[in-house]
Formats: C-alpha cells, structure tokens, sequence
C-alpha cells in the first residue's frame, strides 16, 4: 500500500470509528432499520401505474429499501455526517493536521471518503437485513443475492457518496456551515428529489433508472394500456390493489456508467470544497469570529498593552459593592438575559424580514394569515429556538452555569419562557387578528403552536446536545405538516380540518418536562 | 463556616478510581491543593462545585448535606473551572451580566460588581470587545471575574493561572490574598510557586488520595535537613539521577549544581534551605514508594 493510501486508510479509519460510535449514529441505524422493517410490513411502498406495486421478490425488495436509503438516508445521514471538519476543529485535531505536509485537497477527499464510509456502513447493514426480510415475508422465493443487493450498490452507494461530499462542501463554505445550511439541505434534498422524478437522466437518488424499469415491465405485462406512468414512494396512505412481476433493472454499462458518474461528481464537490476549506486557520474559521474581528479593529486596543500596565489592581477587592439581598424573584431578568443572548448577533436584515413577515399578517386576510404568513414567520426563527437547551454545552459553558443556585427550574423556565416570546411576538399579527375574529378554535391552534415550538426545541436541545436535530425535524415537519396541512402533524393549525390544538398543548406539556429529566440528567444534583 | 468532604470517593467506569476515601475538613483560609496531572485534583473540585456526584462519601458545607441541599453551596459558590468556554458573540459586559442573572443578582449591584471586577481583572479597555476575539489570558480573567460575582463565601478555582502572563499571574496572587479572610478558597494547581504565596494551608494529592494536610511550615519543616547541593561534573548526572531524588539542576562554569533530596548527605554536598517544591516532591516520593511498597 502506497504511503497516500495509507494515510487516506487511517484518517478514514480513525474518523470512522470516532462517529459510528457516537449515540447519533445509533439512533439513525436503528430508524434506517425501522424503516427497512417499514417495508416489509407495508407501511411503505412503491406504487407504480394506476395502483401496482411489484410481487415481493429479491428484485422489488432490494429496489424498495435501496430508494429508501438513497432518500431517507441521503437527508437523515447529511446531519449525521455533517461534523467531520467542525469536530477536528473543536477538538483541535485539525490544527495537528494542519501543521503537517497534508494538502488541502486529500483532507476533503479523505472527509468525503470518511462521511461516505459511514453512511455506507449503514447501507451495509440494510443490505443484510433485506436478506432477512425475504425471508420474513415469502411472497416470492428464492432469495437471489444479486438482484436483492444490486440496487442497494449501484443505487443506494453512489447517493451516499454524493450525500457525504455535499456534507462537506457544506461545511467548508462558511454561510452553510451552520443552522442555515442544515435548514437550506432539506429544501435542496426536497427539489433534488422532485427535479431527479421530473428529468429524464439519471438523478442521484436513482429514482429515474428505477421509474423507467417499472414502466417497461408494466408495458410488457399490459401492451398500450399503461397510460399512467406515476412511480411513487409512500408512507401511510391508500395501499396498492394489484401487483405485477418486476425482476429488477438491466444493469447495462451505459446504467452503470450513468450511476458511476456520480461517484465522481461527489468527487468533483469533494475537491471543490478544497477550495473553500480554510486550513483550520483561526482567522478564516468563523464568519462571526471575522466579523468580531473587523468590529473590535477599532475600538479594542492591542492585547500586548494591557502588559504594560502596573501589577497592582486599579481597585482592591474589599473596594467592590456589596451584594444586596438576593432572592428569586429575578426571573423576568433572566428571561430578558435569555432574550438577548438569543438574538445575539443577528443582523439588520434578520429583523427587517422578521418585521416584514408580521406586517404581512396583520395585512392578509385571515385565512391567508393563517395557513401562509404565520407559517413563514415560523420558520424564521428556526435558527434561534434551534441554540435552545444546547447553547451551555456548544460553548462548554456547562461548568459556569450548571453550578448556579436552583439553576435547573430557573434557567430551563425562563430559557422555555424565551423561547415562547419569540414564538408569540412573531406570529402576533395573526394571533390578534385571530382573538379580534373571536375564532376560539383557531386561537388555540395558534397558541398551542407557540408553546409547543419552543418546546420542542429545548427538548430536543437538551437531549442532543446541539441544534442540528431540531434543524433538521423541525424543517422536515414543517413541511410536511403545517406546509401540506396534514392531519395530527400540522402543529401551526394552518386549517380547521387540521388543527389539533389539545394534542399539541399536551406534546409541549411533554416535551417541557422531558427538557426538565434531560437537564436534571445533565446537573448531578437536580 | 467550614466544608467537610467526609470519605468521598469517585469512580469512572470499573477500572479508574478519580478518587479514593478522601476526607478533609476546611475553615477559612486558602488551601492550596497541589498534585500532579492525574492526580485527581479537578475531580474533587468539580464535585465540590456540585457539577459532579461523588460515588460514595457526603460533603457537607456548614453541616448540611449537599447531595439532599446542593443549592446551600452553590447560592454562596464562586467556581472557575480548569475548562469552560465563553459565548464569543458576547462582550465582556454582556457575558458577565448573563451570569449575574443566573446567580440571582439584582440588575444595579450586578453593574457595579462588573465594572469593578473588569477593573480588577484589568480588562476595562477591552470590555465591550466581543469574546471571541479575546486571547486565552484575557479568557482566563473573565473566567476569575466570573466566579467573584456573587462575593462567593466559597471560592474554588481550578488551575486559575493556567494561560496568564508572568505579571496577570502576580496580580492575580495578590487578589488571592486580599481574598482570604472570612472565606475558604480552593487553589487546584500543580504550579508550586502559586500556592507558595498565597496558600495558608496545603492539601497533598496523588492517585486520588490526601497525601498530606498542612500548613506551608509544617510541610517545609518535614524536609529540613533532607536537602543538598551537590556540585558535579555533567557526566556524573546520570548516576546521580538514578540513585538520588534530585529537585532542580542548573549547569554553571565550575560544573553542574544539583538540589537533591535524600535523608543522609552524599559526600561532597553541602546543606540548603529547603522550598516548598522540595518538600512537595519528597511527599509525593514517600507517598509513591509506600503504595509501591
């Protein structure tokens, strides 16, 4: 093994084992196995035509978790791969590495090859489950190891290393490095997807190969009736009423060739992200550090000064004020000390938009208010509900804190208290409109959506320990809830038919005490 | 006032023992607690800070227990950690005032007390720069400011000096000492010339047990007449080194000039005052080959 190899082999190795043995990792492989179990038990399918989904064999069951991986995992796993440069950063790693002969272009090919390796690892445990699968369900015997597995490597493999190479470039760039990039991915991956169902070349997700070879194996089976060509992945739903026999895709070398490019297109992201990729160089890591920089040019004086000043302290510390009598009736303080470093450096244009999506509910009609306006205005601030319950162990603040008298009621309720204050006084607009039109229902609605946001949020904040997992869900739900009004998950209320305004009061009743457990678990004495 | 850690152990997984049956009782004054890395040091600090359940033993602060009451210490705790971060779109100020409000302290005292303890620290000049463009030093102070807030009546400071310049570490001995008083302060450090200057008592821990509690004399006291200078030539140090338990050495124009440690005098060497550095490795020496033993 040549000397690059082996040092590509270690990097990947050690980056490997450092996340597969994260709790995260855990917690992704076992939904990748639920949802693999998901198919089995058909809660989700593939219809193809005017309501077909294909016989259970080798060919459809590979097929059907091979498009769940390149789907579900290539959205999920971004989150979960999406750390490799901040974690060498935060452990210093990366200054080690810098300093040696390493070049920019091998580390983010090796970061990509790592982020692969480990969502790979997942597709490798699918791929053995399918085995089982089969065997579970006997609709169509026997097992062929080819057709089950072919679409898991030519189908699912190349989505994941385009999956990870993305994850890279978007921690290089220094706008998407953040909850911004986590929230944008989801809506590239939604019209990615959507674009890739629409196009007639290969996507990444494979979904046009496999769409094609249903089609024609449909013609076969009903020459010239097969008008509806519709190819769709669903969970829940109506089921399919016929089936039809698909013995899997013709993996010619023009297919392979097409599924292989995007093998090197991940490569290409790969090395473009070299180009954005700053050395773990103090000054160009953070945008904000930069820009604190740029602020203090001016006002802070050099920090070799202050070394010319006289040892003796201007002031003695018997000189200090006295404390006052202190009680606990400081709350309203501490929410607004909450409030503040919340809204801590956000920018003019932040507000400006924010102020621009409450005029809009206040000037809408109400139903417009209310299932659009309010929506966007809840959205907006996804990236500051997302720093709740994680902000003291992203900045190790933990040990300042958490040592603070009555520190787990007091801080937890007024950060909770926070958070629903930025729920309230964005969504106001439609709030008042809807208490003026005495729509009672709807008020509920509304309320319960901002108790249970910032709810959510400081659960999922204390239990993870960072903002990426209320980034990514509360995105995902969003979309698919309030977004398309579905019933029991649309927490905003956008509609009567949709509203479940008791189930959301209660969620947040939950999710506030589960903040509480999570924090209690965090302070060792509660 | 007085804390008492009554038999306290701490364990981490099955194999690693942070602490063993440690057991100390403290009244006001400043107990310096030296050790080598490893030793167990921030393990007792960071349970006494209440960050940290001990897995057998009770601590208690003025008699009450702190597993049942740990807010009886932390409502009169000042605390700066050997590692903590700071919010780097904060300014000093801001960051400080955050505190204040977690700590229960009104808004106007909570003012004054910052702009005080800013000049204390000497970061006036930078305190509305944003944290993140602060050096580790400058870190460091905000980290000691931070935990003088609340007039803590307990002050436990874990590695204070770790990153501060020759002269910020000065200043901040000085304020140890205007400290003391009536109030019980922790000094974790295995820098020996910060507890040399403002420790009252010292506490000794290696492998997660009290070696020794004493006053700075006591413990000096306990190595007079163990400590030479021996002058030899550089070829000869080796040998030295394997057979004596050598302190210091430093190479001169008539040879090397070697501080050791050993009960009977080596020919050729001559007596000298003993420092407290040499009276910590002669207990850490004595405490190694007992366990050894």
């Amino acid at each position: 093994m040549n000397h690059t190899l082996r040092v590509l082999y270690h990097m990947v190795k050690a980056d490997f084992l450092e996340r597969v043995r994260r709790y995260s990792f855990l917690v992704i492989l076992a939904g990748a196995l639920y949802l693999a179990y998901g198919v089995i038990a058909e809660k989700v399918w593939i219809l193809v035509g005017d309501g077909y989904r294909g016989v259970y064999n080798s060919a459809w069951i590979g097929m059907l978790m091979a498009i769940c991986c390149s789907t579900f995992l290539s959205l999920c796993g971004f989150y979960v791969v999406k750390n490799s440069v901040e974690r060498d950063s935060t452990t210093r790693v990366g200054r080690i590495l810098a300093a040696t002969p390493m070049r920019k272009e091998f580390y983010t090919v090796a970061k990509t090859v790592s982020n692969f390796a480990v969502l790979a690892s997942m597709v490798l445990v699918l791929m053995a489950a399918a085995v089982a699968m089969q065997w579970l369900r006997p609709e169509a015997r026997p097992i062929s190891l080819w057709k089950l597995w072919s679409p898991f490597l030519l189908i699912a493999l190349p989505a994941m290393f385009v999956t990870g190479s993305l994850a890279l470039l978007f921690e290089t760039l220094p706008v998407l490095r953040g909850g911004v990039g986590n929230v944008i991915y989801f809506f590239v991956w939604t019209f990615g997807l959507a674009a890739g169902a629409e196009s007639s070349f290969d996507d990444p997700a494979g979904i046009g190969i496999l769409e094609i070879s249903t089609r024609r194996a449909m013609e076969r089976m009903n020459p010239g009736g097969g008008k509806n060509s519709a190819f769709s992945l669903t969970i829940g739903g109506e089921h399919a009423s016929r089936t039809f026999l698909w013995n899997g895709v013709d993996w010619t070398l023009h297919v392979v060739a097409w599924r292989l490019t995007w093998v090197a297109v991940g490569l290409g992201v790969a090395l473009l992200a070299s180009v954005f990729f700053h050395r773990f160089d103090p000054a160009r890591e953070s945008i904000k550090g930069k820009k604190a920089k740029e602020k203090n040019k001016n006002t802070a004086v050099d920090d070799l000064s202050l070394t010319v000043e006289p040892a003796q302290p201007k002031l003695g510390y018997a000189a200090l004020t006295p404390l006052g009598p202190r009680g606990h009736s400081r709350f309203a303080r501490l929410v607004l000390s909450e409030l503040s470093l919340m809204v801590k450096g956000l920018r003019w244009w932040w507000y400006a938009v924010a102020a621009g999506l409450l005029v809009a509910e206040f000037v809408s009609p109400t139903p417009q208010a209310r299932e659009g306006v309010l929506l966007a205005a809840w959205i907006w601030p996804t990236l500051l509900w997302s720093q709740m319950g994680c902000r003291e162990s992203r900045y190790a603040t933990q040990s300042l804190i958490f040592s603070a008298e009555s520190v787990l009621y007091r801080q937890l309720a007024a950060l909770w208290t926070a958070g629903i204050v930025v729920a309230l006084v964005t969504g106001a607009g439609t709030g008042l409109r809807l208490l003026v039109s005495l729509d009672w229902q709807a008020v509920a609605a509304w309320f319960a959506g901002a108790l249970f946001i910032p709810s959510l949020a400081l659960a999922l904040g204390v239990w993870s320990g960072s903002s990426k997992l209320f980034e990514a869900l509360y995105t995902v739900w969003w979309y698919v809830g309030p977004l398309h009004q579905l019933p029991s998950l649309d927490f905003v209320g956008g509609s009567r038919a949709s509203s479940s305004p008791g189930l959301y009061l209660i969620l947040a009743a939950g999710l506030l005490l589960a903040s509480c457990l999570g924090r209690r678990r965090q302070v060792a004495y509660g | 006032m007085k804390l008492t850690i009554d038999h306290v152990s701490k364990r981490y997984g099955a194999h690693t023992l942070a602490l063993e049956d440690f057991s100390l009782e403290l009244g006001p004054g400043v107990l310096g607690l030296l050790g080598p890395n490893g030793a167990g040091k921030t393990t007792l600090m960071s349970i006494l800070a209440t960050i940290t359940r001990p897995t057998s033993g009770t601590i208690r602060w003025n008699g009450t227990d702190l597993a049942a009451h740990p807010n009886a210490i932390r409502s009169v705790l000042g605390y700066l950690p050997q590692d903590f971060g700071v919010y780097p779109n904060l300014d000093a100020v801001e960051f400080l005032e955050y505190l204040a409000a977690v700590k229960g302290l009104d808004s106007a005292t909570a003012r004054r007390r910052i702009d005080e303890l800013l000049n204390l620290v000497n970061l006036t000049e930078v305190r509305k720069r944003l944290l993140g463009g602060y050096s580790g030093g400058m870190r460091q102070r905000i980290g000691i400011a931070q935990a003088l807030l609340n007039d803590p009546s307990l002050l436990i400071v874990d590695e204070p000096t770790a990153g501060l310049d020759p002269e910020e570490r000065v200043r901040f001995r000085n304020l140890l000492s205007d400290l003391s008083g009536e109030r019980i302060v922790i000094l974790s450090t295995h820098i020996v010339s910060d507890v040399e200057a403002t420790a009252t008592d010292i506490g000794l821990i290696s492998q997660g047990r009290l070696v020794a509690h004493a006053a700075p004399e006591d413990l000096l006291a306990a190595v007079e007449g163990k400590v030479w200078e021996w002058v030899m030539p550089s070829s000869e140090l080796n040998a030295a080194k394997h057979q004596y338990l050598i302190s210091n050495t430093a190479r001169r124009s008539d040879g090397v000039h070697v501080r050791l440690l050993s009960s009977q005098p080596p020919p050729g060497t001559s007596p000298v005052a003993p420092t407290l550095e040499d009276a910590y490795l002669f207990c850490l020496s004595e405490h190694r080959s007992g366990v050894a033993a």
